[in-house]
C-alpha cells in the first residue's frame, strides 16, 4: 500500500514537474537555446497567483479565487516569458561570430534567471508565504486507497492540460508554425511565418504552463519562497532532458519519472537525496543517451 | 603512399550517402573526385579523414588501415585537407593558424612550454621559421599577423591550403578549391596544384565542380553519383563517358552540352545522343529540360572564360610567384 | 636561420637568470608583504579584502582555461572550489593537530600548506578529469549542465548527509566488509565534514589559517605567469583553435579529446588550489561551508571571467578584483546607518540580492553591446606583435 500510495503522489508530483518540463522543451525547440529562466518565471507565476488569488478572496471563495487568480497567473507568467525573450534573448538572435554564438545566450539566459530570483527576494522576501487552501478533504477511491482532493485534481487537471496541448501543437496552425520553426527556422520563415511572433508565443504558452503548474505546485505545498524555481525548475529541467529537449512527449514522460523516482527515493533510508539522485540521473541520461529518451540527434554537417 | 578505398559504403540512417565506392589513388597522382550536387564526394573525403567512420569496406593509406584512428591521428598519418566552406580559425591571426598545425611535431612538453625552457624557444621559432616560409609561398607574408578572418576569400583559401600543408602531408585533399574564382584565378590555381604536387612530393585528391580545372590538372578521375561509381578515367575518357555525361546533363542532353567548359572544348555530341539512348522511361522529361538549362549554363560559362582571359595574365603571375617560392 | 628570427619570440637575456628573477622577485615581494601587511593596514577588513581578491583572481584564472580559453561552458566550477575548500581544511586541520596544535605560524605554514594544497589540487584535478570526460560528447548548453550538476552534487552531499548517532569514521570502516557496510562508512566520513553547518576541523577548533599573504600573493603571482604561458604557448593556440573549429582542428592533427580534458584538469586544479587557499586565508573565517559554493558562487566566477574578456589572462584578472571589491562595497554598504534604516522601514531590502539584480543586468547588456567582455580576447601589456621577417 506504502509503495502503489508513493506512485500516486510520485505522478502528481511528476505531472506538475511535466508543466514546467514543457516550457524547457519548447522553447528548446524553436530556439535551441535552454531558457534557464523559465524556473523564475515558474516561481514568479507562483507569486503572482498567490497574490491573486487572496485578492479574489482566497479560502473563503475557493472556485472563482483559485480558476481566475489561475488565469492571472497565466497572464503575468507570459508577459514575463515574452519580455525575457525580447529583452535578453531577441537581440542576440542571428548575430555573433564564432564561438561566442554559443556561450553568449547561455550566459543571458543565466542571467535573467539570477536577475529574476533576487528580483522576488527583494520584492516579496525571502520569507516563505502561506497559500490558502482551496481544496479541503481527501478521497476514497478502490485500489488505491486516500487521496487528497487537491492532489487528485491536480493530477486531473495536469493530464487534462497535455492532451489540451499535444492537440494544439499537432492540430492547429500554431501547433504546425512552432513545429515547421523547430525543424528549419530559415525555411520557415521563408514560407511566409512570422518567426519572432511564434517564438514569443511559444514562450507565452510556455510561461502559462509554468503558471498553471506554479499554482498547482502550491496548493500542494502550501507556501510559495523566492528559491522555489531552483528546486523545481532543475527538476523539471532534468525532465526535459531526460524525456530528450524538444521532444514535447518526450518532456511529460521524463515529469513523470522524475516524480515517481523522487518519491521512491523517499521510501528508503536516503530520502534527503533526491536533489543528488536527480542530478545523477540527467547526467547518467546525457552520458548514454544524450538525445534523451525520445529525442533524435542530429549529425553536424561538414 | 597510396591511398586505397575498398567497396567503402556509408549509410545516414536510411539515405546510402557512399555506396560499394572502390579506387585506389596512386602516389604523386593527381586525382580528381567528381560528380554532381549530392553524389558523395565530400562524404568520401569525410570518411577519409575520419570524421565520419564508414559502415562498410576499407580505407587504407600504404599499409595503414585507417578504420581504428581519430581524425586527429589520421592528420598526423599524412592526410591533410581543406573545406568546402572554409573553416579557418577565426580569431587566431593568419601565421597562429599555420602553427597549430605544427603542434603535433612540437619537441617541447606543456610542462616546458610553463617553464619557457630553452627547448620552447627552439621549438616556437623553428615553428614560426616554417610558417613564414609556407605564408611566404601562398604570397601571405605580409599578412602573418592579421586575424584570419579579415583576409579576402581567396585569400582564406588559400590560407586553408597553407595550413594542410603545415603538416607536411603526403596526400592533400582539397574540397572545391576554385569555388568562386574566376577563370584567371582557375588557371593560377591549376598551376598551384601541380607545383606543389612537383615540389613537396605528395598527392593531391580534388573534389572539384570548376572542369577547368578538374580536366586540366588531373590525371585520373573518378565519377560518382548518388554515392555510387558511374565512371573511372583519364580526363578524356570521362569527357567523353555516356554514364558522366546523363548524371550531370540528364540523359537527353543535347549536342551542344559538354562536360568540358574550357572555350576550345570540342562537344561530344554523338555522346549525347548514345546516352539518351541508354536511358529512356519516365524521367525523360524532366532530364530534358535539366538539360536545357545545363547548356544555357555551359554558354554563360563559356562567355565568362572569354571575359576572364583578360585576367589570365594575372593568375599567371600568381602561379609563377608560387613557383619561385620553391627555389 | 633560426638565430635570426629567435630574438622576436625569445626574450631578450638568459632565459633562466630572467625567470630566476621574474618569480624569485615576486615571492620576495609576497614574502615582505606577509610581515609588513599587518603593520601597514591595519584595518582588518581590508586585509581581507585584498586577500580576497588574491583568491578570487585564481578563480578566474583557472575559469578562463575552460570558458575563455577552450570554449567550453562550466557553469559548476563552485565545485572544483569546494573541492578544493574542504580538502585543504581537512588536511590542514589534521596536519595541524598532528604538528601539535598550537598557534599557526609562519615557519609550519611551509609544511601545511604545500601538502593541503596538494591534495586539494590532485582531487580537484580527479573531478576534472571526470567532469571533463562527458565534454567529449556534449558541447555547449549540455555540457554545462553537467558541471552545473557536478557541483550540486557536491554541495548535496555534503549539506544533506546525516547519521543518526555519531560513529567515528575508524569505527565505522572496521565493519565495512559488505557493500552496504561500505555505503555507510562513506556517509560516516561524509558526515563527519558537518552537513550544513560546515566543517571546522576535526575537534570543531575550526581550520587552521595558515594561508598568510605570502602564499595567497605568492601563489596569485606564479598561477597568474603560469596561466599566460599557457595561453601563449602552442598548447593555448591549439586550445583556441579547437575552439574556433574543432573539425578543422582535428584535420590539422589536434586531438579534441586530449585537449578539452586536458583544460578541464588543469582547470580544476587551478580552482582547487584557489578554494583550498580561501579555506586557509589568514584573515577568512575557520570553517568551510557548503553554501558557500553553491550556484551564486559559480555565477559570481562567471561574471569575472566575462567582464574582462573571456580569454584574456589580464581580463579575468581584473574582474576577479572587480566583483571582490563590488561584494565588499556592498557589505560596507550594508552596516551604514542609512541603509540599516533603511531596512528598518523595508524588511525586504536585500543589498546583496540588490547586487545580483545588477550584476545580471550588466552580465546581459554586455552580451548584447559587447559579448566579448572589457579586453575581449587582448590582454593588458601584451607585446606587439612581432614584425613577420620579410627578407627571404
Amino acid at each position: 500500500m506504502k509503495l502503489l500510495e508513493a506512485l500516486m503522489t510520485g505522478l502528481t508530483q511528476g505531472a506538475m514537474v511535466a508543466l514546467v518540463a514543457l516550457g524547457y522543451t519548447m522553447v528548446y525547440g524553436v530556439l535551441k537555446l535552454i531558457n534557464f529562466a523559465h524556473s523564475e518565471v515558474f516561481m514568479m507565476g507562483a507569486y503572482i497567483g498567490l497574490f491573486a488569488i487572496l485578492g479574489l478572496g482566497g479560502a473563503g471563495n475557493p472556485v472563482i479565487a483559485g480558476v481566475a487568480g489561475t488565469v492571472i497567473a497565466m497572464i503575468g507568467s507570459s508577459l514575463i516569458g515574452i519580455t525575457v525573450e525580447r529583452v535578453a534573448y531577441r537581440p542576440l538572435r542571428g548575430r555573433g561570430k564564432g564561438a561566442l554564438t554559443r556561450i553568449t545566450p547561455l550566459v543571458t539566459a543565466l542571467g535573467v534567471s539570477v536577475l529574476l530570483q533576487n528580483l522576488a527576494q527583494l520584492l516579496f522576501s525571502a520569507r516563505f508565504r502561506p497559500y490558502p487552501q482551496l481544496f479541503t478533504g481527501t478521497l476514497h477511491l478502490p485500489v488505491v486507497g486516500g487521496l487528497s482532493t487537491s492532489r487528485a485534481f491536480i493530477l486531473v487537471a495536469s493530464i487534462v492540460i497535455m492532451v489540451g496541448l499535444e492537440l494544439l501543437v499537432q492540430r492547429t496552425w500554431f501547433g504546425k508554425a512552432m513545429r515547421a520553426l523547430s525543424t528549419n527556422e530559415e525555411a520557415a520563415r521563408l514560407m511566409g511565418i512570422r518567426t519572432s511572433r511564434v517564438i514569443a508565443m511559444t514562450f507565452a504558452l510556455g510561461s502559462s504552463l509554468a503558471a498553471i503548474g506554479a499554482v498547482l505546485f502550491c496548493l500542494d505545498q502550501s507556501q510559495a519562497y523566492p528559491t522555489m524555481g531552483v528546486v523545481i525548475g532543475t527538476r523539471a529541467f532534468v525532465a526535459a532532458v531526460l524525456g530528450g529537449i524538444g521532444n514535447i512527449k518526450g518532456a511529460m514522460l521524463g515529469g513523470l519519472l522524475i516524480g515517481v523516482l523522487g518519491e521512491m527515493v523517499k521510501l528508503t533510508d536516503y530520502s534527503g537525496g533526491v536533489d543528488v539522485l536527480v542530478f545523477v540521473v540527467l547526467i547518467v541520461v546525457l552520458l548514454l543517451r544524450p538525445a534523451g529518451l525520445l529525442g533524435t540527434s542530429r549529425v553536424e554537417k561538414v | 603512399m597510396d591511398l586505397t578505398l575498398k567497396n567503402v559504403t556509408k549509410n545516414f540512417g536510411g539515405l546510402r550517402a557512399v555506396g560499394d565506392v572502390s579506387f585506389t589513388v596512386p602516389d604523386r597522382s593527381i586525382y580528381g573526385l567528381i560528380g554532381p550536387n549530392g553524389a558523395g564526394k565530400t562524404t568520401v573525403f569525410n570518411l577519409v579523414t575520419g570524421v565520419y567512420k564508414h559502415d562498410e569496406g576499407s580505407i587504407h593509406l600504404g599499409k595503414t588501415d585507417l578504420r581504428p584512428l581519430k581524425p586527429a591521428e589520421i592528420a598526423r598519418a599524412g592526410i591533410a585537407r581543406t573545406f568546402q566552406n572554409i573553416r579557418l580559425f577565426g580569431q587566431l591571426t593568419v601565421i597562429e593558424n599555420l602553427l597549430v598545425a605544427c603542434e603535433i611535431d612540437k619537441k617541447a612538453s606543456l610542462l616546458s612550454s610553463v617553464l619557457r625552457t630553452k627547448v620552447h624557444y627552439e621549438d616556437e621559432s623553428s615553428m614560426r621559421d616554417r610558417a613564414l616560409e609556407l605564408l611566404g609561398v601562398f604570397d601571405l607574408a605580409h599578412t602573418a599577423e592579421e586575424p584570419s578572418t579579415s583576409l579576402s576569400y581567396g585569400n582564406q583559401r588559400r590560407l586553408e591550403i597553407a595550413r594542410a600543408m603545415m603538416l607536411k602531408p603526403k596526400v592533400l585533399l582539397l574540397d572545391e578549391p576554385a569555388a568562386g574564382m574566376n577563370y584567371g584565378e582557375a588557371e593560377g590555381l591549376k598551376k598551384q596544384i601541380r607545383w606543389l604536387r612537383d615540389t613537396f612530393d605528395l598527392t593531391v585528391v580534388l573534389v572539384e565542380h570548376n572542369m577547368q580545372v578538374v580536366m586540366g590538372v588531373c590525371e585520373e578521375i573518378h565519377v560518382l553519383d548518388h554515392g555510387e561509381t558511374i565512371a573511372h578515367g583519364t580526363p578524356d575518357q570521362i569527357r567523353n563517358d555516356p554514364a558522366v555525361l546523363a548524371a550531370y546533363l540528364g540523359e537527353e542532353a543535347d549536342g551542344t552540352a559538354t562536360l568540358a567548359s574550357d572555350a576550345d572544348a570540342k562537344a561530344p555530341s554523338a555522346k549525347g545522343d548514345e546516352a539518351s539512348a541508354k536511358e529512356p522511361g519516365a524521367k525523360g522529361d524532366e532530364a530534358s529540360t535539366k538539360g536545357d538549362e545545363a547548356s544555357a549554363k555551359g554558354d554563360e560559362a563559356s562567355a565568362k572564360g572569354d571575359e576572364a582571359s583578360a585576367k589570365d595574365a594575372k593568375g599567371d603571375e600568381r602561379g609563377g610567384k608560387a613557383g619561385e617560392g620553391s627555389s | 636561420m633560426a638565430g635570426a628570427q629567435a630574438g622576436s619570440t625569445r626574450p631578450m637575456g638568459s632565459g633562466l637568470l630572467k625567470q630566476i628573477a621574474l618569480f624569485g622577485g615576486g615571492l620576495l615581494v609576497a614574502l615582505l608583504l606577509d610581515f609588513t601587511l599587518d603593520k601597514a593596514i591595519s584595518d582588518s577588513s581590508i586585509r581581507q579584502l585584498l586577500m580576497m581578491a588574491a583568491c578570487n583572481i585564481l578563480v578566474a584564472l583557472s575559469l578562463n582555461v575552460i570558458n575563455g580559453m577552450a570554449g567550453q561552458f562550466s557553469i559548476g566550477h563552485a565545485g572544483f572550489l569546494g573541492l578544493g575548500g574542504y580538502s585543504a581544511a581537512v588536511v590542514s586541520a589534521n596536519l595541524h593537530e598532528a604538528l601539535g596544535g598550537g598557534e599557526a605560524t609562519f615557519g609550519k605554514s611551509f609544511i601545511v600548506v604545500p601538502v593541503s594544497l596538494l591534495v586539494a589540487a590532485l582531487l580537484s584535478g580527479i573531478a576534472g578529469l571526470f567532469v571533463g570526460l562527458p565534454s567529449l560528447r556534449l558541447k555547449g548548453d549540455y555540457l554545462a549542465i553537467v558541471t552545473l550538476g557536478f557541483s550540486e552534487i557536491f554541495r548535496l552531499v555534503i549539506a544533506t548527509a546525516q547519521i543518526g548517532d555519531k560513529e567515528t569514521i575508524a569505527h565505522a570502516w572496521s565493519s565495512a566488509g559488505s557493500p552496504r557496510g561500505f555505503v555507510h562508512a562513506i556517509s560516516v566520513m561524509i558526515t563527519s565534514l558537518g552537513g550544513q553547518n560546515g566543517y571546522a576541523g576535526p575537534k570543531d577548533a575550526g581550520v587552521p589559517l595558515y594561508a598568510g599573504p605570502f602564499w595567497v600573493v605568492g601563489l596569485a603571482f606564479v598561477l597568474g605567469v603560469v596561466a599566460w604561458r599557457l595561453k601563449f604557448s602552442g598548447w593555448g593556440r591549439a586550445l583556441r583553435a579547437l575552439r574556433e573549429d574543432e573539425i578543422a582542428a582535428a584535420a590539422v592533427g589536434v586531438d579534441p579529446t586530449r585537449y578539452k580534458v586536458t583544460s578541464f584538469v588543469i582547470s580544476a586544479v587551478g580552482a582547487g588550489i584557489a578554494g583550498g587557499l580561501m579555506a586557509m586565508n589568514r584573515d577568512g573565517t575557520p570553517i568551510v561551508q557548503p553554501d558557500s559554493y553553491n550556484f551564486q558562487a559559480s555565477f559570481d566566477a562567471i561574471t569575472m571571467v566575462i567582464l574582462g574578456g573571456s580569454g584574456s589572462v589580464t581580463g579575468a584578472a581584473i574582474g576577479g578584483v572587480f566583483v571582490t571589491f563590488t561584494v565588499k562595497a556592498i557589505e560596507l554598504l550594508q552596516s551604514t546607518s542609512a541603509v540599516q534604516a533603511l531596512k528598518q522601514r523595508f524588511e525586504s531590502l536585500d543589498l546583496n540580492a540588490l547586487r545580483m539584480i545588477i550584476y545580471a543586468a550588466v552580465l546581459i547588456a554586455l552580451m548584447i553591446v559587447r559579448p566579448e567582455g572589457l579586453l575581449g580576447e587582448r590582454e593588458l601589456f601584451q607585446k606587439k606583435a612581432p614584425s613577420p621577417a620579410k627578407a627571404k
